[in-house]
């Protein structure tokens, strides 16, 4: 079901595993569906609306696919890819991070001793 | 002292003329000029990794804002932002051995006093157009007006709405739309067959 959402042709390069194809396309599927997603929560929270709208539309925003909710989409490392320790400030894993701040490519940041 | 050798002459331009007074401002103390009353119209915050750039743009700020004949205070240094993360240098087993970074972001605080509004803009945009390298900017300005507020907005009101009319038209029901209920809208394919990707196809 899911493997539907995925284009034909991959759309990204590079070294690439299953799961970064699968959070890429879990983003795009994301953005494709977010107005309906937001139009659907408008409508629920609407308390001018009749309760049968929007009793319809809880229905309908919980039987939308899983992957075009935000909390699907996992931070990855925009370097390699990985999942974990990923540092939100520089979208970097913890190596990539250490590796790129002494060749001095992240802004101000230096080795730190006190 | 008049010589005809060229070589000479252009030997002794330091003893015989003087800078011009803008230029040799720069070397000394910037010039400042004194608030009357002291009312804060604008803050401008100087960030920057970097002490020397920071300096540097600070002092330009100050000397060109009293060129613009605006009453300035600072730089005050604000406390710095430390951030620092700390890494294994290996494996997981060797957590023993780890290493620091860190990030200090250092800041300035440059206040405008009873400033005119238009000179504090022409400032800052002069400032933006002349932005140094690592030093990012963002400015406060407070705007004052006199007792008779309300009578001004009024008077401003009518043009207000004149360029908010394409904004408003878009709220509410437009009066083309056909009479639908907002069943028909839930029930549209869009937010029907959302639900999940297309397995079968769509019916015509």
């Amino acid at each position: 079901m899911a493997a539907a959402f995925r284009p034909k042709k991959l759309d990204i390069m590079g070294n690439l595993t299953a799961l970064m194809v699968r959070d890429h396309t879990k983003r795009q599927v994301f953005a494709q569906h977010e107005p309906e997603r937001q139009a659907l929560r408008y409508i629920i929270r609407n308390e001018t609306l009749p309760q049968r709208v929007r009793a319809q539309a809880q229905l309908q925003l919980s039987q939308m696919h899983a992957y075009t909710r935000s909390t699907q989409i996992r931070n990855r490392c925009v370097e390699t890819g990985k999942a974990r320790a990923v540092y939100r400030n520089f979208r970097l894993t913890k190596m990539q991070f250490r590796m790129q701040a002494y060749k001095g490519e992240l802004p101000g940041v230096k080795k730190a001793s006190w | 002292m008049l010589t005809s050798n060229r070589g000479e002459r252009l030997g002794r331009i330091h003893e015989n003329a003087r800078l011009p007074r803008s230029v040799q401002a720069i070397y000394l103390r910037p010039l400042r000029r004194k608030a009357e009353y002291g009312l804060p119209v604008c803050d401008l915050q100087l960030r920057s990794y970097s002490v020397r750039n920071l300096e540097f743009f600070a002092d330009f700020a100050v000397r060109t804002a009293y060129y613009l004949k605006l009453p300035l205070s600072g730089p005050v240094p604000l406390p710095r932002i430390v951030e620092r993360w700390t890494f294994p240098r290996s494996h997981f087993v060797h957590k023993k051995t780890q290493e620091n970074f860190e990030r200090v972001t250092l800041r300035r605080l440059l206040q405008v006093k009873d400033g005119n509004l238009q000179a504090v803009q022409a400032w800052l945009a002069f400032l933006r157009k002349h932005a140094f390298y690592g030093v990012g900017m963002k400015a406060n300005i407070w705007e004052h007006e006199s007792f008779d507020v309300a009578k001004s907005m009024d008077k401003a009101l009518p043009k207000i709405e004149e360029s908010l009319g394409t904004q408003f038209a878009r709220f509410g029901q437009r009066k083309d739309t056909p009479n639908a209920s907002i069943f028909d809208t839930l029930d549209s394919e869009r937010f029907s067959q959302s639900k999940g990707p297309l397995t079968k196809p769509r019916q015509a």
